[in-house]
């Protein structure tokens, strides 16, 4: 392996359950986002973008989608003779075989990994984020200050900071404590969950953190304040920008609405910091004679014959002529019939939403895929590879799930397809 | 999908020229349809046949082609063995001028290079998605010395046109360049195979016979003295003749029987990835009938029009029947109809352009209006 000065290591094991049919067979980081994109392009863009080659993907969760999506890491320009992407599963050893049981442990497993690369400093990220960064600034900042370890902070609204991992701060930025969701905070820089440390140091601590039993080995809870303990100099990076976690049903709707409402937060068009993605070749898309696109962003292969508004569409999505979709985010390849409405809803890969469904936040009626748990605000999420009965109604707040037990004259799936898993 | 052939194409056409779209650049890489340029089809069909191994031949003008090209990734052809090769005109450093007899020296060591069992070579300016296992197959079976392949509505597509009269049992007896007269509806596809030993026989010889000029109707012109089977492509063709078919092959993409033939046959036409964002219809939007890329921000009004990568169409401006080409800029209160404008070309705030149908107006690369 060649001499890296900074590795990455994105954190992309966790399921994202919150997300539920989502993330039933795909992990997190590999949902469809922004209609070209998955969750995990940010991420990696940044560190292309940011002249990081050396990038470790971290994946446990149902892998098989996110693996064959980072594959060598070409469309990131990650293909490097020296350095490039490697996807890094846990694995059997002699003696004893560990599933990654934290986000510090994910990266304790290995450490092998990175001595190999023997760089210097070691940038931790997560692969559910949307926002655009250079890592290369905040490696500077870490150091010119000398810090031990530099944390990315944004500062977030002080009624929302006690929702946040957040940093108390002194003279200089320099952290003072780590509070996880404080009930009365006393600052408001939230941890974005980007982290440089040295590598020295953070070998040091996972060892540690390895033999404390007890410890959740996690980053936030047990590294970070373990290191503050041991007098070790941290420091705040303060970045100011567009940042979204979209570990939620209604955060993941409101991300790709920001695309919509927002454009020049995200701002996707900016070409001196593209968001790389892999293409799914697929000719330009079409809009119909007699159609309606307003407010909506849309990618090759779709095909409008409808009505569409204010919606996210990724690749190769159809919407026959009659059909009325808005405020809603369709995954790629799913069809809606014709005389079908859709308002507010998410539906997974290749799902046919049939003939005069009527599905969204303002459709009412009472349904056992009630779930609101999962779905907030109305929204509705309808799972991958469905064929939706015709004339099926859904009302606000349902998941369809095709495993959830339901009476057969309530069943609003007529079809359950067997569908690609990447 | 195993194939034992190897590709060629070439990329220029010295019968073909479109006006202000080929004059920076060489025909193959001329764009089309969305997000593609005209070589895409052709070397996709190959990849999809199966075919390893594909050489371009530029006459001149191939930066373009290049940048498009680059290592082949986009097409599976950046490999170890074979893979993607661009052959550039041989230009003697003493007289400094484009050596031909070199050039045919040049491309007769590229095929000795290879090993594959036959050739495939194709001209530039025909768009269909095929793939050419059966016309392999076909002709190996036939024990013809070529075979070339023919349609059979290429003359609606206008001139230049090679006309193949063929005998009962399917083989040329007679070839005619844009004939008066019709002599019969068979209009080549500039399509051609052979072994490539006998390629390699035939170059050899055209080289000690001083001739210079190399392509598919050089090698049917011989049907005198080769077995030349005419096989019939009864599929989809678009035909890039002149600007005028160029302007109707892109507007008949607005059909959708001609999109899915094209597009939507299982075998996917590649192209190089440009990483746009994804389209965003504004506010005041209204498109119809229309082909749109990615990168593409849409304000106006947009009707009978195929635009490609990173068009912005701003606030109370008009798309008629217009095929717009990568990163224009049309400003506020703009009308335009039948009009064709060429990569980053700039149209100010309230301009006015109206082409005919069968006459559009071309507006070059770069210009601003």
């Amino acid at each position: 392996m060649a001499k890296a000065d900074v590795v990455a290591m994105i954190l992309a094991g966790g399921q994202g359950a919150r997300l539920g049919v989502l993330t039933k067979y795909i992990a997190k980081p590999a949902v469809p986002f922004g209609s070209r994109y998955r969750i995990i392009d940010f991420t990696l863009s940044n560190c292309a973008n940011s002249g990081i080659e050396t990038v470790g993907v971290l994946s446990q969760y149902q892998p098989l989608a996110l693996n064959t999506y980072v594959g060598n890491g070409h469309p990131w320009d990650l293909d490097r003779n020296n350095g490039g992407a490697y996807i890094l599963p846990p694995y059997q050893r002699s003696g004893r075989s560990d599933w990654y049981k934290g986000t510090a442990n994910a990266i304790f497993q290995n450490k092998d990994f990175i001595d190999d690369c023997d760089p210097l400093y070691v940038l931790i990220l997560s692969g559910d984020h949307i926002y655009k960064m250079n890592y290369a600034r905040m490696l500077r900042d870490h150091i010119s200050t000398k810090a031990d370890a530099t944390l990315a902070v944004l500062e977030v609204p002080w009624e929302e900071a006690s929702r946040f991992g957040i940093l108390n701060t002194g003279a200089n930025d320099i952290i003072s404590e780590f509070v996880e969701k404080p009930k009365k905070p006393e600052s408001n820089l939230a941890s974005m969950g980007v982290y440089i440390f040295t590598w020295e140091v953070l070998r040091k601590a996972l060892i540690e953190d390895e033999e404390t039993p007890g410890s959740s080995n996690d980053f936030g809870s047990n590294i970070v304040p373990m290191l503050l303990k041991q007098g070790k100099k941290l420091c705040a990076y303060r970045f100011s920008g567009y940042w979204k976690d979209v570990g939620t049903i209604s955060s993941l709707w409101e991300a790709n609405m920001d695309i919509l409402d927002r454009p020049e937060d995200i701002n996707l068009m900016d070409r001196s910091w593209r968001v790389y993605s892999r293409n799914p070749v697929k000719p330009s898309h079409y809009i119909a004679d007699g159609a309606t696109v307003i407010n909506t962003a849309m990618t090759d292969g779709c095909q409008i014959f409808g009505s569409v508004e204010h919606s996210v569409l990724s690749n190769s999505v159809t919407i026959e002529r009659g059909a009325v979709v808005k405020d809603s985010v369709l995954l790629p390849g799913v069809t809606v019939r014709a005389g079908a409405y859709l308002n507010k809803c998410i539906v997974g890969f290749d799902t046919i939403i049939g003939e005069g469904v009527r599905a969204g936040a303002d459709v009412e009626g009472e349904s056992p895929y009630l779930n609101t748990k999962i779905c907030t605000n109305g929204i509705v999420v309808i799972e991958r590879g469905l064929k939706i009965k015709d004339h099926s109604v859904i009302p606000a707040n349902c998941q369809v799930d095709c495993d959830r037990p339901v009476p057969a004259e309530k069943n609003v799936i007529e079809e359950v397809f067997r569908v690609r898993k990447t | 999908m195993f194939i034992d052939a190897m590709g060629l194409i070439l990329a220029d056409n010295k019968k073909i020229t479109l006006g202000e779209l080929s004059k920076p650049r060489a025909l193959a890489a001329v764009p089309f349809g969305g997000r593609y340029r005209i070589i895409d089809y052709m070397l996709s069909d190959m990849v999809n046949s199966g075919i390893k191994s594909v050489g371009i031949l530029t006459l001149n003008k191939y930066k373009s082609l290049m940048d498009h090209l680059g290592t082949g990734a986009s097409w599976d052809l950046d490999r170890k063995n074979f893979g993607l090769h661009i052959l550039p005109p041989y230009v003697n450093s003493e007289s400094m001028g484009v050596d031909d007899a070199d050039e045919m020296a040049g491309l007769l060591d590229f095929i000795r290079s290879n090993r594959s069992a036959y050739v495939i070579i194709a001209n530039s300016n025909m768009i269909l998605n095929t793939t050419f296992n059966d016309f392999v197959d076909k002709h190996e079976q036939s024990g013809a010395d070529v075979s070339v392949m023919y349609n059979r509505d290429g003359i609606k597509y206008g001139v230049p046109n090679y006309i193949f009269e063929i005998d009962r049992k399917g083989y040329v007896k007679d070839m005619l360049f844009n004939p008066e007269k019709t002599v019969s509806n068979r209009c080549s596809l500039g399509i051609a195979v052979l072994r490539r030993e006998l390629l390699i026989d035939l170059i050899a010889d055209m080289i000690a016979r001083g001739e210079r000029n190399f392509g598919v109707h050089v090698l049917t012109k011989k049907f005198d003295t080769l077995h030349i089977r005419a096989h019939e492509y009864k599929g989809l063709v678009l035909r890039i003749n002149n600007v005028q078919s160029y302007f109707n092959a892109s507007m008949l993409l607005l059909d959708s029987q001609v999109r899915a033939d094209l597009f939507w046959t299982g075998m996917p036409i590649y192209t190089k990835v440009k990483d746009e964002a994804p389209a965003l219809y504004l506010e005041n939007s209204s498109v119809s009938n229309s082909i749109l890329s990615d990168g593409c921000r849409i304000m106006g009004t947009v009707e009978n029009s195929m635009l490609f990568r990173g068009v912005t169409v701003s606030r109370n401006s008009k798309i008629k029947n217009c095929v717009i080409m990568q990163d224009v800029h049309i400003s506020e209160n703009c009308e335009l109809e039948n009009v064709i404008l060429d990569k980053n070309a700039v149209i100010r705030p309230g301009i006015k352009l109206v082409g005919h149908k069968d006459y559009p107006v071309v507006i070059g690369k770069g210009a601003i209006v």
